[in-house]
């Protein structure tokens, strides 16, 4: 199971706090707003945490597929 | 019926055939002369005879082997996005981006005005690829001669059976709101402005539906591709890119905003020719304002394909050509244009309201040679931040000029941090910056 995590820059605000959820997907840029880093990240710990990242941004910005075996989900 | 599509004619053997609106060797130009207005159906069916009969599974076979790309700006093969739409769950819709929000290009302006027929007889036959029941011709809410000319047409047409629902549409102008996800958004919520979205709009528009938003240009192609065959359509353009192209040349040329249709492969220096250039300019913008400056003597001799200007970093973009003339600074006008692009951010994204007045800040000091070296730093810095970070590449396409900026013009860039104001930045601004259907 893979997971890949999305930031929605038009719904951002720069609160930063999806990166403290999920630092290994999430990195905040040089104005302080939240970017997806590339790539995708196994295991359930990583479902886990982009979950928390999506519940903690107050705008909705993050969303995540899971690729569970070819087949994608969000 | 006179047909000018005989074997033979579109490529003259000498090498390319360049042809501006009424001349009769273009394929998507020729026809009556421009003072005539729009092409009236009469003209049209007697020119290229009617359509032929052919399944949407024929054309989409004739789409594939023409190897047709999007010609807005994303140079997209039409049929992958066809393909993408057909896998799709749900009831395709089809929009004829004819917005054209790139304020020099006239390429689209010039086919709705006069050629109108050939975008909705290529509309109809995207829509009978995807089964499609709607098709909406997107336009900017100014565009008065384009909008004459194709309510006209689709009058004179009347509705043929099969042929499905057509819809005007009219947005906002804006350069941000041509864009496609802008387009297909503003359809769905009225809100032109580009979405964020995981999924290509042609698997999963705004509205759920597979949404393909396809140029003018495109679709007066697929028109072509249908009454000459794949092959031969094909042939008229050069191997990186099929079938003929529409340039608009602007800045330092004679008629600025003069479409010109190329067939065959011709280099930039022999489409500049017919705009009265004898000799290589200082450079030229490729592509369009979010373009790729290349060097006057280097572009002079590239051929006009996506192959040749990627080497140089460039795509054809729009298919627009900016002239900068000799004595003219590349640095003043990139700041013009860059400032102008800054003030066009759809503000919906942190990054580009943030980034895009830095980067136009920067360009400003440095054309006026104040500050220089802070700028150049601030400039760098947020080039290298901004990419990616947008719901559309707005963003991406001002770094893009602004890289190249200080790339092509580096003898400038020297003589201008050192503090030396350039004569050139008081004059009129070489590029404009309406729109040629204006703002709404």
């Amino acid at each position: 199971m893979k997971v890949v995590v999305h930031v929605d820059p038009t719904r951002c605000r720069g609160h930063g706090i999806c990166a403290l959820m999920f630092a290994e997907a999430l990195e905040l840029d040089r104005w302080g707003y939240g970017r997806a880093l590339d790539g995708e990240h196994e295991g359930r710990r990583s479902l886990v945490q982009a979950r928390r990242a999506q519940r903690a941004c107050p705008n909705g910005a993050i969303s995540f597929s899971v690729v569970d075996e070819m087949q994608s989900a969000s | 019926m006179t047909s000018v599509l005989a074997p033979g004619e579109l490529v003259a053997p000498g090498g390319p055939a360049l042809a501006k609106i009424g001349d009769p060797n273009g394929l998507l130009l020729a026809g009556p002369e421009p003072a005539g207005g729009a092409e009236s159906l009469a003209s049209y069916l007697d020119r290229l005879g009617p359509t032929p009969p052919m399944t949407g599974g024929e054309i989409f076979a004739e789409l594939r082997a023409s190897g047709l790309q999007g010609r807005g700006g994303g140079g997209f093969p039409l049929w992958r996005k066809l393909e993408t739409a057909l896998a799709s769950p749900g009831d395709p819709v089809l929009v004829v981006n004819c917005s054209e929000s790139e304020p020099a290009s006239r390429k689209d302006w010039t086919l709705c005005s006069y050629r109108p027929h050939a975008v909705l007889e290529g509309a109809a036959a995207i829509a009978d690829v995807l089964g499609a029941r709607e098709i909406v011709i997107h336009l900017h809410g100014g565009s008065d001669a384009p909008r004459a000319a194709l309510r006209r047409a689709l009058m004179e047409r009347g509705s043929p059976v099969g042929d499905p629902v057509w819809r005007m549409s009219y947005g906002p102008g804006g350069y941000v709101s041509g864009e496609a996800s802008a387009v297909a958004r503003y359809l769905h919520e009225g809100v032109a402005l580009p979405l964020f979205a995981s999924a290509p709009l042609a698997r999963r528009g705004p509205s759920g539906r597979p949404t393909v938003v396809s140029n003018a240009e495109t679709a007066a192609h697929v028109a072509s591709i249908l009454h000459l065959g794949a092959e031969r359509w094909r042939a008229a353009g050069s191997p990186s890119c099929p079938g003929p192209q529409l340039v608009t040349l602007c800045g330092a040329v004679a008629g600025p905003g003069t479409v010109v249709e190329v067939t065959g492969s011709a280099t930039i220096g022999t489409i500049l020719r017919c705009a009265g250039l004898q000799d290589p300019p200082l450079a030229v913008l490729m592509g369009g304002y979010a373009g790729t400056w290349i060097h006057g003597h280097l572009a002079w001799q590239t051929p006009m394909e996506p192959a040749s200007l990627s080497a140089l970093g460039a795509t054809r973009g729009c298919g627009l050509i900016g002239v900068l003339p000799r004595g003219a600074c590349g640095i003043a006008e990139s700041a013009l244009i860059v400032d102008y692009l800054a003030g066009e951010s759809a503000g919906q994204c942190g990054p580009c309201v943030l980034g895009l007045p830095v980067l136009a800040g920067g360009m400003r000091a440095l054309a006026r040679g104040r500050g220089g070296r802070r700028a150049l730093r601030h400039i760098r810095r947020t080039a290298v931040a901004l990419p990616g970070s947008g719901a559309c590449s707005h963003p991406d396409g001002v770094v893009r000029l602004v890289v190249s900026t200080l790339e092509v013009f580096q003898d400038d860039v020297a003589r201008h941090r050192k503090g030396h104001a350039c004569r050139s930045a008081h004059h009129r601004p070489l590029f404009p910056f309406d729109a040629p259907g204006g703002r709404s």
